[in-house]
């Protein structure tokens, strides 16, 4: 088995006549265009590999909730099982002398594929909701020394991550913070509204001598889920002065693009172990460097403290680090499949247009967005008649649909606007698509809900838990 | 025996009805077993630094990560916060608690300290507290709590006092006088002490330190209060967290009490903290009290946290559960620590009583251990060339004070051994003998190459 990257150790190939063919079984090792990390690169995945690195799903489930918890392969798993056990056989020497080495290396792959300029820029986390309190610590502080008046502005998406709503409530509105919430259609049917609200909000921040401290954007909202142009959106808050802008990107990587220059963000996390196949948890957080955000700390503070965001996120004490260690692993098998992950990408959103298209002809509903404003998450409506009227009557239906039918997806309550009328989708379903999934998860899904329909199920009728 | 204890946990936990008959205790073969993943040929004499979990807890801990790999959703909608509880409740009882409510579960004392720190930091913003308002912590600190003081308390205006604790240590009295003698300091010129630090059991050097009478202290001096670092006190001392009296109280459960990294406990005594202590890493579950935010601190790997009950199985298979386990670990260590010290000629850091699995050895002067460097050096040489795992201490002599001497000159360093259930006594040798070797080859510190 070829092992890291760096090692002293790597196994280049050890039959000087490999070189020349390839496997035989595979007529296609030469596709990726990815750096080769081998002399004679494995071969691509067939379908019967990807069922085997996911063997460990249950098979009963049609598990359409990627963009969730995530997934990890088998064969990072296993890799993930090997770091633990060689820090569990000598700590001492694991911290010592292979843990920064190791942290380091996954940052410089992670810097490489956002297309950041330095690999001081990138610090590892565990996740989004991390990196929220990192970004708006700073904020908080800014308030308590004076640095911001009091009443001066945090901009966010109406739609922002719950967790994202509760770490700016804690950390700016508490110190004294304004904050204004982007009111977005949904569903969506162009970039526009989008934009148009969110210049109206950003004047409002700037009323009566305000300043807009922080716009918190998201990438890809969660629910309901949508992608947002956040390029047009960064060079509004620059036109408009805002002093920082943080993209909430925790569906990025591996489901958009994700170019650290092209975006022009000051701040930029996405979860890695979302899209991006790391096993629990890990993400990173993209810090462009300037004189604005010398100030960053880990809230956890450890004996690094002051030495940069990134080298004090790398020890935050005795932790499991191993989901942090394993972005090459990672890399490895992302390099299996056509196109490495620009390929999965692409197949993921075409697939989930195409199943999130099959259900609304079968249910006579309409998806929450255009195709080219999804990923590979897309909002499906769900049956008028359901009568969903409530956020609880939403969690009740899904957990019907996984205790009922073995299906997992999340479902939104979008509440009716005055002056709709009725028979209007107060329901959607968002929808996930990762290389795990197949078409049958989403007729599972489909026949379900006609069941459902079938017998005239109504939320009404659902027990008052 | 074992069952009548009620730090034992729940009676819903199998195990602790059955009275153990002596044919059903670990046995040594089993042990190696058990810690079979560890390196067989390094001397680990470390277990404080990154602590141990034995074969049949990772095998559990395992089991925990598949459910969530195989149904995540299902697993955070409807077993990790009964899983989470389950081990909330069984760590009540062993520490003696009164509510579940006052039990968070963090992952390490490190992420502790920050939670206790950030109040008060915001305590200095919101006004509650003035300019110069107080906060005292040992001399010898942990370093991460150190910096965690800087972070939210010196940089949000308050001002900090450092109890020297004397080493070596001949006595309670010792650091109880220096104890007084900061306080002293510190409510000088009109200066309140809002929070005292105060470790249960230092880190380096390592000494036990005598709690409850310096908590004691705390409170007729009207410290407003006390937060007691106890990284290492759980499986390795008594914690009553009653018995003890302070607010706030940590320790961690992967160093001594055999759970895989990491997880710690953060108690909060109901009747005298305020709700206003919160994770710094906010979700959701903002709001909802501390041990429900730090349940869910967004998608994580929990498994740690979910495996006390099999840690709770893991002990009461020793003779005399965990209370036979710290007894015989700190009869071990006092042994070789003894052992050590007349082969060598030196002395030990504390006296027996004031230790508990750890102890501190001195080491030959001739080794001439001059700097943080050197023990660093030394620390490195004895893995690389002796394989042979133990964290050394400079000694910082005190101005005007003598100093401890052997034959040759001062002692100026020290090894922390551990004894923990997996250590033999060939671990103990390895030391003592890699030690006199490079004593008998005339080596100093200096002249050790950095492998």
């Amino acid at each position: 088995m070829a092992s890291s990257l760096h090692s002293n150790n790597t196994q280049i190939c050890p039959n000087p006549t490999a070189l020349n063919g390839g496997s035989a079984a595979d007529g296609n090792s030469q596709i990726s265009k990815k750096p080769r990390l081998y002399a004679d690169p494995p071969p691509l995945f067939i379908p019967s590999d990807i069922i085997s690195e996911f063997s460990h799903h249950d098979p009963a489930v049609a598990r359409i909730n990627n963009g969730s918890f995530g997934c990890c392969p088998s064969s990072v798993l296993s890799a993930q099982n090997q770091l633990q056990l060689q820090w569990l056989r000598q700590p001492d020497d694991f911290y010592f002398n292979q843990l920064q080495p190791k942290i380091i290396q996954s940052r410089t792959i992670i810097k490489d594929i956002i297309n950041a300029d330095h690999v001081d820029e990138v610090s590892i986390v565990d996740n989004a909701t991390t990196a929220a309190a990192i970004v708006l610590q700073q904020i908080a502080w800014g308030f308590a020394e004076g640095k911001f008046c009091r009443g001066d502005a945090a901009v966010m998406l109406h739609y922002a991550y719950g967790a994202v709503k509760k770490s700016v409530e804690a950390y700016v509105t508490r110190a004294g913070g304004y904050v204004i919430e982007v009111p977005l259609p949904f569903p969506v049917s162009s970039v526009d509204g989008i934009v148009k609200e969110f210049r109206q909000a950003l004047r409002r921040g700037k009323q009566n001598g305000r300043k807009v401290r922080l716009a918190v954007i998201d990438h890809v909202t969660s629910m309901p889920t949508v992608v947002i142009p956040v390029k047009e959106l960064v060079t509004i808050c620059r036109e408009e002065g805002v002093d920082q802008v943080f993209v909430d990107a925790a569906h990025g990587i591996g489901c958009v693009d994700v170019d650290m220059k092209q975006i022009g963000a000051d701040f930029y996390t996405s979860n890695l172990h979302k899209w991006f196949f790391c096993p629990p948890s890990v993400a990173f957080l993209y810090c462009k460097k300037s004189t604005n955000n010398s100030d960053l700390h880990h809230p956890v503070v450890s004996h690094e403290y002051g030495n940069g965001l990134a080298i004090e996120s790398a020890w935050i004490g005795t932790r499991d680090y191993s989901s942090y260690l394993v972005v090459p692993k990672v890399l490895e098998f992302i390099n299996r499949f056509e196109g490495g992950i620009e390929g999965i990408k692409k197949r993921n959103h075409e697939y989930v247009v195409e199943m999130g298209q099959m259900l609304v002809k079968a249910w006579g509903t309409r998806l929450g967005c255009p195709p080219e404003m999804c990923s590979s998450m897309v909002m499906v409506g769900l049956p008028a008649c359901f009568g969903i009227s409530s956020d609880h009557d939403a969690l009740e239906l899904r957990t019907c649909l996984r205790d009922k039918f073995g299906v997992e997806v999340p479902i939104y309550y979008r509440p009716p606007k005055d002056g709709e009328e009725g028979g209007v989708v107060t329901g959607y379903a968002r929808i996930s698509y990762q290389v795990y999934n197949k078409v049958e998860d989403y007729y599972k899904f489909r026949d379900a809900i006609n069941q459902l329909v079938d017998n005239a199920f109504t939320c009404a009728s659902l027990p008052i838990s | 025996m074992q069952h009548d204890d009620p730090r034992n946990g729940e009676s819903t936990h199998r195990s602790s009805k059955k009275p153990k008959i002596s044919s059903q205790f670990i046995t040594e073969s089993d042990i190696r077993d058990e810690f079979s993943h560890h390196h067989p040929r390094v001397a680990r004499i470390n277990n404080g630094s990154f602590g141990s979990c034995p074969g049949s807890v990772l095998a559990a801990q395992r089991h925990w990560q598949l459910q969530f790999l195989r149904q995540p959703d299902a697993f955070y909608f409807n077993s990790l916060r009964d899983g989470i509880t389950a081990s909330r409740k069984i760590i009540k009882d062993l520490i003696n608690a009164d509510h579940v409510d006052e039990v968070s579960l963090v992952d390490n004392a490190t992420t502790a300290a920050a939670i206790v720190l950030q109040r008060i930091g915001r305590s200095f913003a919101e006004g509650k507290f003035q300019k110069n308002d107080t906060v005292l912590m040992l001399h010898c600190a942990y370093e991460a709590v150190k910096k965690s003081i800087q972070a939210y308390v010196t940089r949000a205006g308050g001002s900090v006092i450092e109890v020297r604790l004397p080493f070596p240590v001949n006595s309670e009295e010792e650091i109880i006088s220096e104890l007084k003698k900061s306080i002293d300091e510190g409510k000088s010129n009109g200066r309140r002490i809002r929070l005292a630090i105060i470790d249960h059991i230092t880190s380096m050097p390592s000494v036990v330190i005598p709690l409850k009478e310096l908590v004691r202290i705390c409170r007729a001096e009207g410290i407003e209060q006390v937060f007691v670092d106890a990284a290492h006190a759980i499986g390795s001392v008594k914690v009553d967290v009653k018995e003890v009296g302070a607010d706030f109280y940590v320790s961690n459960l992967h160093k001594w009490f055999f759970c895989p990294p990491s997880v710690a406990f953060l108690y909060c005594n109901k009747s005298t903290t305020s709700s206003d202590l919160h994770h710094p890493v906010v979700s959701h579950e903002y709001g909802n009290g501390l041990p429900i935010e730090s349940s869910w601190t967004g998608t994580r790997d929990y498994s740690s946290q979910l495996v006390v009950p099999a840690v709770l199985e893991f002990v009461n298979r020793f003779e005399g559960g965990i209370e036979g386990i710290m007894k015989r670990n700190h009869d071990q260590v006092v042994k070789m620590g003894k052992m050590l010290v007349e082969s060598w000629g030196t002395n030990l850091g504390s006296p027996p009583e004031m230790s508990a699995a750890m102890i501190m050895v001195g080491l030959p002067s001739r080794l001439c251990l001059n700097s943080e460097k050197d023990a660093l050096k030394l620390r490195s040489h004895l893995r690389d060339c002796y394989e042979v795992e133990v964290p050394i201490f400079h000694q910082v002599p005190k101005d005007g004070e003598e100093g401890v001497r052997d034959k040759d000159g001062f002692i100026t360093g020290y090894v922390r051994i551990s004894h923990q259930v997996y250590n033999t006594l060939e671990d103990y040798e390895k030391l003592r003998d890699a030690i006199n070797q490079l004593v008998e080859d005339g080596k100093t510190c200096k002249m050790l190459f950095k492998e």
